[in-house]
């Protein structure tokens, strides 16, 4: 530990001193006797004061929890000498608060005695945050030396992003060739009716429809839609984020992209991530729980990496972005970059639909009349972009203050009117 | 201050209110050198009117001698308390209980003391020559302290 010495030593000393002083000077003893006492208490105290030898240990009782989520964590102190003051205090990052008790402490320790001190902390987002360091600062009796250290035990907390509730998803356009939970468009073994077509030797006697069949004079057989899964690949922008308050479209973006991922993977669909900002982050594709493990933890890495290099959908590899798979964006629209990498993969004929995450809540017009110039503008611009992506016939929501299930299903509504225009 | 005349007094009252603004402004602001430039001028009064009375040795050293050293106490620790700690239950109590013992200590001390001057009144060389070394002690004594911070073993 750091010895230092506190101001009282600089004050006594100085106090004493000018005692002493005036006391030659006006030839005054008594002024000597008022001095005595603080330099009395300045040799007892730096001549008794002796490092405790102090020692911490930090524990947390979870290294996963969901933001908001209370985490318990244990401080434990112990000296070798008796100390009769010792503060601690736990340094925290800005997106971990206390959820109960206190980050600083004071206590009094003996020689050899351990001290527990609980104290219980929450994320107030998803990310992942470093917890652990602890500073300490020893006292003695009379005050005038302290014992200064720094412990880092850092501990990993990862918070995953709260769930949001949604009832239905957006169907891809195709399905693959695996078992799921999708009716698919081709005919095959399933549960959904699709035809009825005329026997030939080797369907199943199970398969004949005896009423048609009674109606034409010939045996006719069922045709079903199997049940496929899809393939899933959530695009999220991470070249910008707009906030205000405690308010983020990032945050928002990465709790839709986790709920969602977490759903499609429910009904044993494929799916993959891709993080499409100044840090380009992708994960191949996958199924069960593992997968959802793996996704959650690289999206709550993702943060905003301010760059001006252009990025474009040649960066991402091929094998992570399959064919037939449904690309749902996540963004707030404001970067071109990746409305221009929407429009893309769009032009290579990927199945894409938009969620966009609503920043103009979170931006003031401003005061003047350039600035609320400015603003206007900015939203026609934005109708221009929207406008663009659907003439591409790309599905958008607009999610600001609705919930996710009414903007998919305005998405899934558009969709189904542009299959049925494009029929 | 009583047992000066009129203009002392009205001089220790303008002392006074320095001192009393200079103390409350090193603890509303933290700022703890001004603490004992507080408790020196406060004193510095004291002593000011011991050399214009010109009167035989102050019995009422020790009171003055503890309420000063109660005083400089008193207005460190308010500083210390600026940062709100969880403590353990009866804290407070205890370290006003340490600093009344501090105030009686000093009060004691400086009672001794003061009878040993009474006693052994001398004048001359050989006080003056202590004086001055216990002077020098004490500036040593700060310079060593100040010296730097230095850390001890298991740092």
């Amino acid at each position: 530990m750091t010895r230092t010495g506190s101001p009282r030593i600089v004050g006594y000393a100085a106090l004493a001193a000018v005692g002493l002083i005036g006391a030659l000077a006006l030839r005054r003893p008594e002024l000597a006797v008022a001095a005595a006492p603080f330099a009395l208490i300045l040799a007892i105290g730096l001549r008794t004061a002796r490092d405790p030898g102090v020692s911490v240990e930090h524990a947390l009782s979870t290294d996963r929890a969901l933001e908001g989520a209370a985490i318990e964590t244990l401080l434990e102190v112990a000296a070798d000498r008796s100390v009769d003051r010792l503060e601690v205090l736990v340094e925290l990052p800005a997106e971990v608060d206390v959820a109960d008790g206190s980050r600083a402490h004071a206590v009094r320790l003996r020689a050899g005695e351990r001290r527990e001190l609980p104290l219980s902390v929450r994320c107030t987002r998803w990310g992942v945050f470093d917890v652990g360091r602890v500073e300490v600062r020893g006292r003695d009796a009379l005050r005038l030396v302290t014992w200064e250290a720094r412990f880092e035990q850092l501990h990993r907390i990862k918070a995953y992003p709260t769930p949001l509730t949604l009832q239905h998803l957006l169907a891809p356009l195709e399905t693959q060739a695996f078992s799921g939970s999708e009716v698919a468009r081709v005919k095959g073994d399933g549960v959904e009716y699709a035809d009825i077509r005329d026997f030939v030797p080797g369907d199943r006697v199970r398969s004949i429809n005896w009423r048609a069949s009674a109606r034409r004079q010939g045996l006719v057989v069922n045709e079903r839609h199997p049940e496929r899964n899809t393939d899933v690949v959530l695009f999220v922008d991470s070249f910008v984020d707009v906030r205000s308050g405690g308010v983020s479209v990032l945050d928002d973006a990465v709790r839709a992209a986790a709920t969602l991922a977490t759903r499609y993977l429910e009904r044993r669909d494929r799916v993959g991530l891709v993080g499409f900002g100044g840090v380009l982050r992708w994960l191949h594709p996958g199924m069960g729980t593992t997968q959802r493990y793996r996704l959650i933890e690289t999206m709550i890495e993702t943060g905003v990496e301010p760059t001006y290099t252009w990025r474009d959908v040649n960066l991402i590899p091929a094998r992570i972005l399959p064919t037939a798979s449904l690309v749902l964006g996540l963004s707030p629209l404001v970067d071109t970059r990746f409305v221009a990498a929407l429009e893309d993969l769009r032009a290579r004929r990927f199945d894409v639909a938009v969620v966009e995450v609503d920043p103009v809540p979170l931006v003031r017009p401003g005061s003047s009349e350039t600035d609320s110039l400015a603003y206007r503008l900015w939203l026609l611009e934005r109708e221009v972009v929207r406008a663009r992506l659907v003439a591409l016939r790309i599905g958008i929501g607009t999610w600001g203050d609705r919930d996710l299930d009414t903007v998919l299903e305005e998405v899934r509504t558009y969709r189904r009117y542009a299959r049925l225009a494009r029929a | 201050m009583t047992r000066g005349g009129e203009a002392f007094q009205e001089f220790g009252a303008r002392v006074g209110t320095v001192a009393l603004l200079a103390l409350i402004a090193g603890i509303v602001l933290g700022w703890s050198p001004l603490i004992p430039v507080a408790v020196a001028l406060a004193g510095g009064l004291y002593g000011a009117e011991l050399a214009i009375s010109e009167a035989p040795l102050d019995a009422a050293a020790a009171g003055v001698a503890a309420a000063l050293l109660l005083c400089t106490e008193l207005a460190y620790w308010s500083g210390e308390e600026r940062t709100r700690w969880l403590g353990d239950a009866g804290d407070g109590l205890r370290r006003a209980a340490v600093v009344a013992l501090l105030g009686v200590g000093a009060f004691l001390v400086a009672a001794i003391l003061l009878a040993l001057v009474d006693a052994v009144r001398a004048r001359g060389l050989a006080v003056d020559l202590l004086g001055a070394v216990a002077a020098v002690t004490i500036l040593a004594t700060v310079l060593a302290a100040s010296r730097g911070r230095r850390p001890t073993d298991g740092a």
